[in-house]
């Protein structure tokens, strides 16, 4: 299982279901996930297409896209920020 | 340094007071001579069109830890003595404060620009999500180009 979590508008798009998630075998890598959530939810997967969509494993930025994915990973994927 | 992320409303000048003081009772550097400080409030109306509230999302943990390393990076880069970040999340009504930002340095220059410069790397690079909610509806907020470009001015990814 992993922890999905869908910040601003990303939230308001993705399936609640997805927040604890058991992966199919060949997910492996964050690339691999993007793919598989674009396949299973093509609206969000249109959302995160974006080039300014971050992600996070574990609360950390990870630009690599074939970082590998562990169980009870928390993957959280961040719209462009707007503070201040 | 202190950074705090809060959904409670907080009044500006009673925090501005209480890190001046702080910085003044003995304990702190002694060398203060300058306290910068600016707050941003929700507007009551966005180009024209009125602003109903402003929703703020934060990830909690991960947002506060980011401010404190954009903070960091700010304090290192032109030695301030002490900051103070309190950004509010949740919903906020027009005319409340939603982020303050106070610097205290040795002499006026680093202390505006330590305001002048967190501000920046806040507007684009601090994890909070903002969205407008007006009598047309609600959207989501994203830097302007403007931001992107006052960020990139002010430095390389940090």
């Amino acid at each position: 299982m992993v922890k999905l979590v869908f910040l601003g508008r990303f939230r308001e798009i993705a399936n609640p279901a997805l927040a604890q998630v058991a992966l199919p075998g060949h997910v492996h890598t964050l690339a691999g996930l993007r793919d598989w959530l674009a396949q299973a939810e093509p609206a969000l997967g249109r959302a995160l297409e974006s080039a300014r969509t971050q992600v996070a494993v574990n609360q950390a930025i990870v630009r690599d896209p074939s970082h590998p994915i562990a169980n009870d990973d928390e993957i959280a994927f961040l719209p462009p920020m707007s503070g201040g | 340094m202190t950074i705090r992320v809060t959904e409670e409303a907080f009044d500006p000048g009673a925090e501005i007071a209480a890190f001046n003081t702080a910085l003044n009772d003995g304990e702190g550097p002694g060398d203060a001579g300058a306290l910068a400080s600016f707050v941003g409030y929700c507007r009551a109306a966005t180009a024209g069109r009125p602003v109903g509230t402003l929703y703020i999302e934060q990830y909690p943990g991960f947002t506060a830890r980011e401010i404190q390393r954009l903070a960091d990076d700010v304090s290192r880069q032109l030695g301030t003595l002490d900051l103070l970040v309190v950004h509010r999340v949740g919903t906020i009504h027009p005319g409340e404060a939603i982020v303050l930002v106070a610097a205290l340095a040795a002499h006026r220059a680093e202390a505006f620009e330590a305001v002048r410069l967190l501000m920046d790397y806040l507007k684009t690079d601090a994890p909070l999500w903002k969205k407008e909610t007006g009598p047309d509806g609600a959207r989501w907020i994203e830097p302007t180009a403007q931001d992107h470009a006052r960020r990139a001015k002010a430095g390389e990814q940090v």
